[in-house]
């Protein structure tokens, strides 16, 4: 059999696309949501609403103060605090620390205890705002991105891994195989059945290629210490951390000289990177607090440039004297920088961020009509046996049954997470565990009742679920909370992101509601053309004999 | 700066607009069936779609620099591109109509960035 590059490409841009698709889209889902991963944890924290409703804000020298005023109560014999100021995406005052570690505390546990080691301080008094309900907000979703869950993180990334590298392929073969590509460009007929389906999934793949082909390389980037273990096996005879101490000198660990000394004031450090850099400081990491070779880093927000590593400057804890700025990286390593400076997006402004989300949501359609599309085509191999009482095949019925479950009970799922935010008890023992059980919960029983029955009306009915559920968040708000959508749209602007996941949640549920409304009236249409003998389908009968 | 983003949204589109127009299913969409665009226009269709994607380039890089600025414009014409098909499918009279509304506005907002 002799078959041309289009027909063997497009063998494997099926094959390479339908095996990952349903991981995919989960992977798609949680990335795309995790672009607004600080507004997600800002809205699943209520308890924080009304710090970010102030409208006036200390200057960032009496907020450092006040934060290192609280660490010393709290953590005076941390091994580095965390500071990160207020921004426009995250209005409070966050700071966390690390402890040294206990010995025989596994990777997992150390994780668990660092997630307890935090408080948050209103930016307006410089007061410790009460602890937020126990919850692990967009982290939840941004983790589970490349880590998925339940699994030990390695595997998790070995995982997505291997589905961002069929989804390479995918993208790859796709564009080969897409004959049409520039006559095809701006086509998209509805109505048409396969051929809507075809013209969706090109739409959606080829008008954001530029993204999907950067985010699914620059995810491989993102991890390819992982992926690609031999340089360092052969360069640093495996020893990783020798590797990393070469390659990222910032994160080089401080090692505590064990001789008490008192932390110098952060102000003048403070006022010293806000004139060289022209605007204030992001971050603040204190390494070694108290200690003779304690350091103060500080960090500038990232903005202009692409790295995902932002520039910052570091001062002797001690005596408050610049002792280094961040230098100019290699050009390889500048490289891998900008890569997944791209992929994570920090640099994202507002409307940059509208787009990467509009480009992700773009490959969540990709991915979906491309599932469904495969389902479209096979079936019609079964046409005939449908048409005479008889069944579709095995294989038809099963990515039936992962598409009902994955395209429309994914938004359940998710609609299920942020529900359960709200409704389970506050006291609640492994509150921010039981949230996520409940995404899985949620996305479990849609998989398994689509496997039961996998139907136009199993459509019909998770598609209306997920709408609810999404369409409802603001709702949900009025009622759990005092942030409801007239006090955040015209209050102070820090509870703006507030307003904005309503709104746009609830647009999704429209969406889907409108996908529901869509089906049932295909169907009535079908049941019409049913119940008169139309002319046309003789006409059909007959092309096909 | 965001008066230049907003050039540089409209440019991507009208840029995008008038290449679609040199591509005969949207020209007969719009002109009536089986209509094709004479030879010149066409050469010129393609022309004017060059210099919008450029001249929006050009806004995207002068707004956010040359580390951001490129993936701005990338952004954009992805958005303007799926707005572009929805038009030509559903209004496709619309279509040029907006691209030269927008092909206007633009100069008017570079106008703007300069005073200001």
């Amino acid at each position: 059999m002799r078959e041309g590059l289009r027909q063997s490409m497009a063998w494997l841009h099926t094959w390479s696309g339908l095996l990952v698709c349903w991981v995919l889209l989960l992977i798609f889902m949680a990335g795309t949501s995790a672009y607004y991963r600080d507004e997600i944890t800002l809205w699943m924290k209520p308890e924080l609403h009304a710090s970010a409703a102030a409208t006036a804000s200390l200057p960032p020298a009496a907020i450092a103060a006040q934060t290192v005023a609280v660490l010393q109560e709290r953590a005076p014999k941390a091994t580095a605090w965390y500071i990160g100021l207020p921004n426009e995406r995250n209005p409070v005052v966050q700071a966390s620390w690390t402890l040294p570690p206990k010995k025989g505390m596994s990777m997992a546990e150390r994780r668990a205890a660092f997630r307890k080691q935090n408080v948050t301080l209103d930016p307006a008094s410089g007061l410790e705002v009460p602890q937020a309900r126990d919850t692990r907000g967009g982290e939840f979703l941004y983790r589970m991105h490349f880590d998925l869950y339940y699994m030990s993180a390695i595997w998790g990334r070995w995982i997505v891994g291997i589905c961002a590298m069929f989804m390479l392929v995918a993208i790859i073969s796709g564009v080969i195989t897409h004959k049409r590509i520039f006559k095809d460009f701006f086509t998209f007929r509805p109505k048409k059945g396969q051929r809507s389906w075809l013209d969706a999934h090109n739409a959606t793949a080829v008008l954001a290629l530029p993204f999907h082909l950067m985010i699914t390389y620059t995810g491989i980037v993102t991890l390819m210490f992982m992926y690609m273990g031999a340089p360092t096996q052969a360069l640093y005879k495996g020893d990783q951390q020798a590797m990393f101490a070469e390659v990222f000198p910032d994160n080089e660990r401080v090692k505590p000289a064990k001789v008490a000394a008192p932390l110098a004031d952060l102000g003048p450090m403070l006022a010293q990177a806000q004139a060289r850099w022209g605007q204030p400081v992001a971050r603040i990491v204190v390494n070694q607090p108290n200690d003779a070779n304690a350091t103060v880093q500080l960090v500038r927000p990232s903005g202009q440039q692409l790295s995902n590593i932002e520039p910052s400057m570091t001062f002797s804890g001690v005596t408050g004297a610049l002792i280094a700025s961040t230098a100019e990286p290699s050009g390889v390593s500048s490289m891998r920088r900008a890569f997944y400076g791209l992929h994570v997006a920090h640099f994202a402004d507002t409307v940059l961020r509208a787009l990467f989300f509009l480009c992700g949501l773009a490959g969540c359609a990709m991915v979906a009509t491309g599932a469904l599309l495969w389902g479209v085509k096979e079936r019609q191999k079964y046409a005939k046996v449908v048409a005479k009482g008889g069944r579709v095949g095995f294989g038809v019925r099963l990515v039936d049954a992962l598409n009902i479950g994955a395209i429309a009970g994914l938004p359940i799922a998710f609609g299920v997470y942020f529900w359960s935010n709200r409704l389970l008890p506050l006291a609640f023992e492994n509150r921010a565990a039981m949230e996520a059980n409940c995404f899985f919960m949620a996305w479990g029983a849609a998989m398994l009742l689509a496997q039961i029955q996998p139907s136009r009306a199993m459509w019909r009915f998770q598609l209306i679920v997920g709408a609810l559920l999404l369409a409802g968040v603001p709702l949900l708000n009025v009622f759990t909370t005092d942030t409801h959508l007239g006090a955040t749209l015209f209050g102070p602007a820090g509870l703006r992101p507030v307003a904005a996941f309503d709104l746009v949640v609830c647009a999704l549920g429209a969406l889907l509601g409108y996908a529901a409304w869509w089906l049932k009236r295909k169907e009535q249409k079908a049941a019409g053309k049913r119940a008169e003998p139309a002319p046309s389908s003789t006409l059909v009968q007959k092309e096909a004999a | 700066m965001n008066l230049l983003i907003l050039a540089g949204a409209l440019l991507a589109y009208g840029g995008l607009a008038a290449s679609g127009l040199s591509i005969d299913r949207h020209y007969a969409d719009i002109h009536g069936r089986g209509k094709e665009p004479a030879p010149r226009l066409r050469r010129r269709y393609r022309s004017a779609g060059w210099l919008g994607i450029v001249l929006s380039l050009a806004a995207c890089v002068a707004a956010r620099g040359w580390h951001t600025g490129p993936v701005l414009w990338c952004g954009l014409l992805t958005a303007a591109a799926i707005a572009l098909a929805l038009l030509f499918q559903y209004r496709p009279a619309l279509a040029p109509r907006l691209a030269w509304a927008g092909a206007m506005a633009s100069v008017l907002l570079v106008a703007l960035h300069a005073l200001a």
